[in-house]
């Protein structure tokens, strides 16, 4: 969900761009964090842990904690809460600690 | 307690709340600051001199309330929005109570939001007076509360909701909302005429037909009178619009 | 390599406070920050900061970031700026290891100010890692920065100045802020901010915890728990909340690993948010030519990190050479204001946890 009205914030958004998360196309915004515009599209769930398999979302957006980490055009282990998302991206969920193709 | 809880106790807003005489005056800054922190801006913003200087930036704001005149200043400028401006001569039977709102959207004046205690609880209806947004007050406008007096103390935030639902309207052609119609209740206007005199409730283009008995209920509900008993306002042709040709014409169809 | 005389690693309010004022004595200076932007976390700062007008009291976090990044413009000619640049190593040998846009570059400092800030600490509970558990400065990010929202309803963990705001903020972007907790039985940060939220009619449960999350790949539900005054759970005293986002705003830990690699000393002082480097009154550590300022020396407000970073740059800069006719009166002046917003009581826990580091 965007936060389209702000009491003190303007956001200066690019421009909308399309993207594909796990075989499916989404719209965001030229670069915003990947991570923000799956959140946008209410995909909270970017991948699942090596070992446990539990579920992983971001924890802390700023590139500290790389609890975010997705395949993004065939690059494993790429952080989304940082990294810009641009037009035709292709975004996958990664399995186990990825591959280097 | 304040720091279990947040909400300040009996005892902290003694220090605050200026006497029966002071308030009887006119508009005055509440300041409800009671920790010493570093933080100073409602002292240097004060353009009347009326908040003490600080000799250490962590004591709490002093307040001298002759000097103070209300301007409220300080409201938008207090990073913790501490500040309100209570002011107790706005009427005979409501006190103004300007609190900070930072949340959009902004209520629009004359509509009738939700009154809140320091807890968040809803405690009246409150009715939307003014709305200040200025460039100087840097997005915290001030917001205008007509609140009863002897909540002046106990109002210090507003929620749009609309809970007694004062924002309906009970006369469509001149737009008097349920709200209104209550002020003007508590003010004594208690027949249908008077209240047909003052607010125009009544008198638009469908003549009463949507409103009339609406005001007789809340009339009822207010004052306890009868239905059956009140007194109905006079009915004068003509009891639809018509154009002013059509009586000027009227001998050429007689 | 490139060399330059300071190297200050961290764009935040202490770094760019420090970048400042040690190229207005006349210093090369070389600004890295690993995001794209400066400003640090002011940029996501809504709220008007504390203090007085030298801190910029009463101006947005925001704002305050525009202001500094407008002094900074002055010095363009003496300020180099990397961003998207992270380091990633600083060698016994002084050479910093920067990667920036997948590429290796290496800078050898006369001086480096290290002014890295903090990261956020976690929680313990059953399913903390559910997706929408989140640290209260990712939230922050998310909808300050991005314009996102974490989410339809919050229950925060925390009632720290970062909780309460953090909350405030949220219900100004339209989320539902369903209570804040905190296992103190004090409210830890400011009382007005906790006052203005309690107005809006959100709870602040004091000596309360998180016992448990629940979802099913994410979270759905979370039940809370009386503390008693022994800190301890009391059994019987469960409840749920229904959110789907769980915010955890538990406190800071300095980000000083460049520190440790330096080899500078460091010691463990809670009071300060974990290690932190020993320094003297110049914020010099036990390494000559190496300087800290805000977070990362301990964690603390922003308006101190931003005088601590104007102190630590015209001390760097004093040590490479330059000087100015009023440079200890600007030294003293921000000595002075270091002691006043720390005088009061909410500065106790700071002045105790400088007091074991500073020599």
């Amino acid at each position: 969900m965007r936060i389209e009205e702000h009491p003190i914030l303007s956001f200066n958004k690019g421009k909308k761009v399309n993207f594909v998360f796990d075989g499916k196309t989404y719209e965001g915004c030229e670069g915003e964090p990947i991570a923000a515009a799956l959140h946008a599209a209410g995909i909270m769930v970017l991948g699942h842990s090596h070992n446990k398999q539990r579920p992983r979302g971001f924890y802390c957006a700023i590139g500290n904690c790389s609890s975010c980490l997705m395949v993004v055009n065939g690059q494993p282990n790429v952080r989304v809460c940082t990294e810009k998302l641009q037009e035709g991206m292709v975004v996958e969920t990664q399995v186990g600690k990825g591959d280097l193709k | 307690m304040l720091e279990k809880t947040g909400v300040a106790t009996e005892q902290d807003l003694q220090k605050a709340i200026p006497s029966k005489e002071r308030l009887a005056k006119g508009p005055v800054a509440i300041i409800e600051c009671f920790q010493r922190i570093p933080c100073n801006p409602c002292y240097t913003s004060c353009k009347k001199g009326a908040i003490k200087e600080f000799e250490d930036i962590n004591d709490t704001p002093e307040i001298n309330v002759e000097i103070c005149n209300g301007c409220a200043v300080c409201v938008s400028n207090c990073p913790g929005l501490s500040i309100v401006v209570v002011d107790e001569t706005y009427s005979e039977q409501e006190a103004l109570v300007k609190i900070p709102y930072e949340f959009l959207p902004l209520p629009e004046e004359g509509s009738f939001v939700t009154g809140l205690d320091r807890e968040g609880k809803a405690v009246c209806r409150a009715k939307v007076v003014k709305v200040l947004n200025t460039k100087a007050m840097d997005r915290t406008p001030i917001v205008s509360l007509a609140v009863p007096k002897d909540l002046s103390m106990t109002v210090r935030f507003m929620k749009l909701n609309d809970i007694y639902s004062d924002n309906t309207f009970v006369c469509r052609c001149e737009e008097l909302t349920m709200g209104e119609l209550r002020e003007l209740i508590r003010k004594g206007f208690n027949t249908i005429d008077e209240i047909k005199r003052i607010s125009r409730a009544g008198m638009g283009p469908c003549q009463g037909r949507t409103c009339r008995q609406l005001i007789m209920q809340e009339l009822a509900a207010a004052t306890g009178a009868k239905m059956s008993e009140m007194p109905i306002s006079t009915f004068r042709p003509p009891v639809k619009p018509i154009k002013l040709g059509t009586i000027a014409g009227g001998a050429d169809h007689e | 390599m490139i060399t330059t005389e300071l190297a200050i690693i961290g764009g935040g309010p202490a770094g760019l406070s420090a970048a400042i004022s040690a190229a207005s004595l006349g210093a090369k200076v070389i600004l890295i920050d690993r995001s794209e932007n400066l400003g640090g976390q002011l940029i996501k700062q809504t709220h008007m900061f504390f203090g007085s007008q030298k801190q910029y009291a009463s101006i947005r976090g925001v704002d305050i970031a525009g202001i500094l990044m407008k002094d900074l413009e002055k010095y363009q000619d003496s300020i180099e700026i990397m961003l998207d640049a992270t380091v990633i190593s600083v060698y016994e040998d002084g050479v910093i290891a920067v990667e920036q846009n997948e590429k290796y570059i290496k800078i050898k400092p006369q001086s480096i100010i290290v002014a890295t800030g903090a990261s956020e600490k976690f929680l313990t509970f059953p399913n903390n890692d559910l997706p929408g558990i989140y640290g209260a400065g990712a939230v922050q990010t998310l909808m300050n920065v991005h314009g996102v929202a974490p989410g339809k309803n919050v229950v925060m963990v925390g009632a720290g100045n970062i909780g309460l705001i953090v909350s405030y903020q949220l219900m100004q972007a339209g989320i539902n802020v369903k209570a804040i907790l905190d296992a103190s039985p004090k409210i830890g940060g400011y009382l007005v901010h906790a006052s203005k939220i309690r107005r809006m009619g959100i709870p602040i449960l004091t000596s309360h915890t998180v016992k448990y999350a629940h979802g099913n790949n994410k979270l759905e539900k979370v039940t809370l728990c009386r503390l008693d005054e022994k800190w301890q759970q009391v059994p019987g005293s469960e409840f749920d909340i229904e959110t789907d986002v769980l915010c955890i705003s538990v406190g800071l830990s300095p980000l000083t690993e460049l520190l440790w690699q330096q080899g500078c000393e460091m010691k463990y002082v809670p009071e300060l948010g974990g290690h932190v480097p020993v320094r003297n009154d110049n914020l010099e550590t036990s390494i000559k030519g190496i300087y800290v300022a805000g977070d990362v020396a301990g964690v603390e407000e922003a308006s101190s990190a931003m005088v601590e970073g104007r102190l630590a740059g015209l001390c760097a800069a004093k040590a490479l050479g330059y000087n100015s006719p009023d440079l200890e009166d600007k030294k003293n002046d921000c000595l002075e204001q270091l002691n006043s917003l720390r005088s009061g009581h909410v500065g106790e826990k700071i002045r105790s946890g400088l007091s074991k580091v500073t020599v």
